[in-house]
């Protein structure tokens, strides 16, 4: 067999919790990110301890896609419910390596070009092995010579990942990994010689990883210093990730009572001058709204991250969804001065993680981080983050020094840009009263109309003097377009590529990924004013983002809403071929 | 000699003439000059309510909470900057309804702070309503009603426990210092009660001398016994009656040695080599090294 030369890879491995679908798919991406590819993994499993079918999908692409394709080339599947899941985006000329322990594979749901290789691994595995849980070393060592990868590289590969596990396990590992060889010999796959090959790319120095840990390297490079969580899927990995790494950077992280109490003591500890964020997911945002209008009120400066998942209520909590933006936007009481960013890869949630950190603080309200569930969990490659980008403005922090010098220091003094100095609690000669009541400019408590106007106005001047420092929104496609494609979040890989379909089918649009959902930003509204058309595409039933954007007053007949909200991501080809066949009416 | 800015003037407290609050205002005020401790390192935090007021009076650092979270704040802070001294205060529907979830975590993560919380029994701000530590008469009020120190007691991490009355001026000033004293030695969360009476709404004044059993005046009563404490609040609230005095300290502790993120240099060359290497765990496409047996831990 001559290999083929494989630029773009679709992977899917499945089975029971427990079979290792996940640890195959990232030891399958470890050999393919060290031969330059861009990576994307993500995983499908249950809302539960263990078990359940679990899923891990990859893809290995010398263009940086950020979201899966619309097929794959390879089944991993480790019983008959994964062939169901998985058979519908195999591709025609795909490979099924397929555990036949349990019996023959069920041919009739597979395309008829695709190749099935029967290995029985559970059965190997115990005879040969006497534990099943080896079976993904036995899987890898098939997949391996699929790709035409040497032995020896994928015996090195799975050496590096095992190498935090005791040698005698390590050993067992490699055998069944050769027994996987030694399957493949017997059906003419020898080493070297499989259907596909991997190319080889020269990259510079790139990491694999989720947004939720991007956000907390944000964060953390931005002199974050406490955090306080409560557990919720998905955004349990950022209190994780926190808990493990703050105090070795001399901060504190707490998993509060609940949500109430997780952005009250970062509220808390913000006063001390120490940079505070909370994270949650839909249900526990909701929880935390009364103090997001009370930081606004207040104005003390925290990080909101919302990992969105599948609402209403409970929802589906390990679905991805957008449908939190009208809370994050619109959400709690009063009129306040607020933030809404929204990362749309890893690379983004840290240049956004440690710019929300910042702003917080000089902008003394809530800024809030539109994730989802995608953008939160799933792994992507990026350049590695350099901490050295970020910028760190203390803004009208006042110490002791400054308030020897003032004469007269009050706490809410208005001021024409609508940012007070404010001394953290501690500091010599900056006693006052913090409130969320309106209040005078010494802290104590006011309902006097002319204060109040004054009050209400100084707050609102807040989002005027930031607006500069707002990330914009990133571009790509065609920027002479008529029609664009716009989606912020996880639409970011899928609209650029579908972008790219659309063009070679003689239809370019432009694509737009807003990184400031709230305020609406001037880029937004010039995009609009250029384009006939804007696909506003967004993963909720009720067209939230582009109800905000018709409200800030873009004009409403050129949005049009592509709406999903199945739990699962659109793919570049569907969207594509629906913005094809919307223009050819 | 620098001289101090001027800051915002306290305010004139909003309570009625009679009201319970004065004595806990005054014991406060007295035990922060009898401590010496400068205005600038306290932070009051209060909730909603009259008793949610008292940070207006004092000249302090003070903030003004939502209803219920006093607790949560004041942790944020205490753990932010243990070197402030951090004082929770409110009342009963702030502590005993809306905010009871929080105390038992207060208790249970023994954060060092001070937490005052004043019970008159009634929602005085909105004119009067029954508050969970109304005590049940059989007639109108048929609920069942919380004894918070009691609570505290039952929790196996709560290091300080007190009850003091607004009507017995000099205990509450000695317990308002002891609590102080236990959480700025780092020891934990300092809880005191202070049954303050509403005299608009709620007026017990005349009950206390006979509900309350005051511990201090018992010579053979030992504050370090938490069973015997607990024992005696428990039968005590059977008899319709409540154990006041210094209830329970622990045996104090050298406290564990807490970080201060509020004082942590955020661009540290140290921190950056530490984040750099944390960062490395990432890399992709790093070169495989050969498999070695996992190496002795290191003594």
């Amino acid at each position: 067999m001559t290999p083929h030369p494989r630029d773009d890879i679709g992977v899917m491995v499945a089975g029971q919790g427990g079979d290792g679908s996940l640890t195959l798919a990232s030891l399958l991406g470890d050999v393919m990110g060290a031969r330059g590819y861009e990576l994307y993994q993500a995983r499908n499993v249950a809302s539960r301890v263990k078990g359940g079918h679990a899923a891990a999908y990859l893809r290995a692409s010398l263009a940086r896609r950020g979201g899966l394709g619309d097929r794959f080339d390879l089944l991993i599947a480790f019983d008959a419910e994964a062939i169901e899941q998985g058979s519908p985006r195999l591709d025609d000329h795909g490979y099924v390596v397929y555990d036949a322990s349990e019996g023959p594979v069920a041919r009739d749901r597979l395309p008829a070009g695709a190749t099935v290789l029967e290995v029985p691994f559970g059965r190997l595995a115990v005879r040969d092995l006497r534990r099943d849980l080896y079976k993904n070393s036995l899987a890898f060592g098939v997949a391996a010579r699929l790709f035409s990868v040497s032995d020896a590289d994928a015996e090195a590969a799975l050496r590096h990942s095992l190498r935090r596990l005791a040698g005698p396990l390590v050993d067992a590992n490699v055998r069944a990994l050769e027994r996987g060889f030694g399957y493949a010999d017997g059906h003419g796959l020898a080493t070297g010689a499989g259907p596909w090959a991997l190319a080889s790319a020269e990259r510079g120095d790139r990491i694999l990883i989720s947004g939720n840990e991007a956000v907390a390297f944000g964060f953390l490079a931005a002199g974050g210093r406490f955090f306080a969580g409560y557990p919720i899927t998905p955004a349990s990995e950022i209190l994780e990730w926190l808990s493990a790494r703050l105090p070795e950077f001399g901060g504190v992280a707490v998993q509060a009572e609940d949500e109430l109490a997780a952005i009250n003591m970062a509220l808390g500890a913000a006063m001390t001058g120490t940079r505070a964020m909370t994270a949650s997911s839909g249900p526990g945002i909701a929880l935390m709204q009364e103090t997001v209008s009370h930081l606004g009120s207040a104005e003390v400066g925290v990080v909101v991250v919302d990992c969105q998942r599948s609402g209403p209520s409970t929802g589906m909590p390990t679905k991805p969804e957008q449908s939190d933006l009208g809370m994050l936007v619109w959400g709690s009481s009063g009129d306040f001065p607020r933030v809404v960013l929204a990362p749309g890869d890893p690379a983004d949630a840290f240049e956004l993680g440690a710019l929300a950190t910042d702003l917080a603080e000089r902008f003394q309200g809530p800024v809030l981080i539109a994730l989802d569930q995608m953008v939160s969990q799933d792994l992507a490659t990026v350049e590695r983050l350099d901490p050295g980008s970020v910028e760190i403005d203390r803004g009208a922090l006042l110490r002791e020094a400054e308030l020897a010098t003032l004469g007269e220091y009050r706490r809410y003094r208005v001021e024409d840009d609508g940012i007070s100095r404010w001394a953290p609690a501690g500091t010599w000669g900056g006693q006052s009263l913090v409130t969320g009541n309106e209040r005078d400019e010494w802290g104590r408590v006011s309902t006097q109309p002319a204060n109040r106007i004054r009050m209400v106005d100084k707050r609102a001047r807040k989002l005027e003097t930031i607006l500069p420092d707002l990330p914009r929104a990133r571009e790509a496609g065609d920027p002479e377009a008529d029609v664009a494609l716009l989606g912020f979040g996880m639409q970011t890989g899928v609209t650029r590529e579908a972008a790219e379909r659309l063009a070679a089918a003689g239809r370019p649009v432009r694509v737009f990924q807003p990184r400031t959902l709230w305020p609406v930003l001037e880029d937004v509204r010039e995009l609009a004013r250029a384009c006939r058309r804007v696909y506003v595409v967004e993963h909720n039933a009720s067209a939230q983002y582009a109800h905000v954007l018709a409200g800030a007053g873009l004009p409403n007949e050129r949005l049009e809403s592509v709406l999903r909200y199945d739990g699962q991501p659109f793919r570049p080809g569907e969207l594509a071929a629906h913005v094809l066949e919307r223009e050819a009416a | 000699m620098k001289t101090e800015p001027r800051t915002y003037e306290p305010t004139v407290p909003i309570w009625c003439a009679g009201c319970g609050h004065f004595g806990v205002l005054s014991a406060l005020q007295k035990a922060l000059r009898d401590l010496g401790i400068p205005q600038h390192e306290v932070l009051v935090l209060a909730g909603i309510g009259c008793s949610g007021t008292i940070q207006n009076y004092l000249g302090t650092y003070g903030y003004h909470a939502l209803h219920g979270r006093v607790l949560p704040a004041a942790t944020g802070v205490a753990l932010a900057n243990p070197e402030l001294t951090v004082i929770g205060a409110g009342g009963d529907g702030d502590g005993y309804a809306i905010g009871m979830g929080h105390l038992v975590h207060a208790f249970r993560r023994n954060t060092p702070f001070t937490y005052v919380l004043m019970n008159n029994e009634t929602y005085g701000l909105t004119k009067g309503q029954r508050s969970p530590s109304r005590r049940a008469d059989g007639r109108s009020v048929r609920e069942g009603s919380v004894d918070g120190p009691l609570l505290g007691l039952s929790i196996p991490a709560t290091t300080f426990v007190a009850r003091g009355y607004s009507g017995w001026y000099e205990q509450l000033a000695q317990l308002t210092v002891a609590a102080l004293e236990h959480a700025r030695g780092g020891h934990g969360f300092a809880f005191l009660e202070v049954i303050s009476p509403c005299v608009t709404y709620q007026d017990t004044y005349p009950e206390w001398e006979q509900v309350l059993h005051d511990v201090d005046r018992d010579p053979g009563y030992d504050p370090a016994d938490r069973g015997a404490a607990l024992a005696l609040a428990a039968s005590l609230v059977a008899e319709g009656r409540l154990a006041a005095g210094l209830l329970f300290r622990a045996e104090a502790v050298a406290p564990p040695e807490a970080p201060v993120p509020a004082r942590v240099p955020i661009a540290d060359a140290g921190l950056v080599a530490r984040y750099e290497a944390l960062l490395d765990r990432y890399a992709v496409g790093a070169r495989p090294e050969p498999s070695r047996p996992r190496a002795a831990p290191v003594e």
